[in-house]
């Protein structure tokens, strides 16, 4: 496959040390603040219920948003289904391969092979 | 488990099946990493440095529609801004560590090995804040490798976006799924999803991730609050049959 960047190797470079910096920041200085002071009990609560509202969210762009930010209304019947056999055997077996290896399968057949 | 088990072979055990689902997924954003003109060392600079699924993908696909720099890096802040949470929840678990173990641990953690160290932590309590960091260093070869591979291939391949993105797709899912333990959290995630679609419409940008992010997770919070001094009984509270009854041994542990 060719290169469809204009980007040359040097602003790449570039990108991957600003990138590393911006996702350094937020991993290490609530890490290091938090290690050293009590964390509040509200704070412990509320952060329980974000991990999966995250994970949703990332969930649900994926399958409902085109890179145009609208809505999907075709083409994304395969990723559907594809996603709630995901969750379904990711409820079963609680395996993270099974689950990623049984979804691409899916996916690849759906929208591969069926083009839905 | 085994007595008189090594550690690094124990911590490696533990690690490998997100080790092994890391191969696809590493493959596949190897492969769209080539496609995106990055070459094989910049693509196993960027898995070190950046060690991240969601933002190598985003990476790509944002090369591949000519994104401006400043576009990509501003879009990289709101989506790792999430591992300020996850940090700060794992930061309970490593008090009294020095300066630079806090700095190599941040360095390297990410959501999955955020989801094995966390559990570890939390169910076991012999696991030790280096054995948690080695966890992060074995993920961090798989996904390394992985990618790399992915990129010598990627020459040779045509491939199908749509199919490969999923595979970080099947992962969030099968996160959520490992998240969900009462009612309430199901109600959660589902305005997250629908918070998500509202916003990232409204202001056609993934700060509208965040803000869902946010939003949901604070009415989470504020609806458990109200339920635990009015309505205790509620059936919202109750938690969720897990078919494998991992969570039942998770809670006689503690």
């Amino acid at each position: 496959m060719q290169s469809v960047s204009s980007m040359t190797s040097m602003d790449h470079f570039l990108l991957i040390i600003f990138c590393a910096i911006v996702a350094f920041i937020p991993r290490f200085f609530p890490l290091l603040f938090f290690t050293k002071r009590a964390i509040p009990e509200w704070f412990n609560e509320w952060m329980r219920f974000v991990p999966v509202s995250l994970f949703t969210a990332l969930v649900v762009k994926s399958v409902f948003i085109d890179s145009r930010y609208h809505i999907m209304t075709t083409g994304n019947l395969g990723m559907i289904i594809s996603a709630i056999l995901v969750g379904f055997v990711a409820y079963r077996t609680r395996s993270m391969t099974l689950s990623v290896v049984i979804g691409l399968v899916s996916v690849m057949i759906l929208v591969l092979v069926f083009h839905i | 488990m085994k007595k008189n088990e090594p550690n690094w072979l124990m911590v490696l055990r533990t690690v490998m099946p997100l080790g092994l689902s890391y191969i696809p997924i590493g493959l596949a954003c190897g492969v769209l990493l080539h496609a995106a003109g990055f070459n094989h060392l910049l693509t196993a600079l960027i898995s070190v440095m950046v060690f991240s699924g969601g933002a190598q993908f985003l990476i790509a696909s944002m090369l591949t529609i000519n994104a401006p720099m400043t576009t990509i890096i501003l879009m990289m802040f709101f989506l790792e801004l999430r591992y300020a949470l996850l940090g700060s929840s794992l930061s309970r678990y490593l008090k009294g560590q020095s300066l630079p173990f806090i700095l190599t641990f941040a360095f390297s953690m990410n959501d999955e090995n955020y989801a094995v160290n966390y559990l570890k932590f939390a169910t076991d309590k012999h696991w030790k804040p280096k054995q948690a960091l080695l966890v992060e260093h074995y993920s961090l070869i798989f996904w390394t490798i992985s990618n790399i591979i992915g990129s010598l291939i990627g020459s040779a391949l045509t491939i199908n976006l749509k199919v490969v993105d999923f595979a970080l797709t099947a992962l969030f899912i099968y996160m959520a799924i490992m998240q969900t333990k009462s009612r309430l959290i199901i109600l959660v995630s589902a305005i997250s999803g629908v918070l998500t679609v509202f916003f990232l419409v409204l202001m056609k940008s993934t700060l509208g991730l965040v803000v869902a992010t946010l939003i949901a997770s604070l009415t989470g919070y504020f609806i458990e609050r109200y339920l635990m001094e009015h309505k205790p009984e509620s059936h919202l509270l109750y938690k969720v049959h897990d078919p494998t009854r991992q969570s039942a041994m998770e809670e006689s542990d503690e």
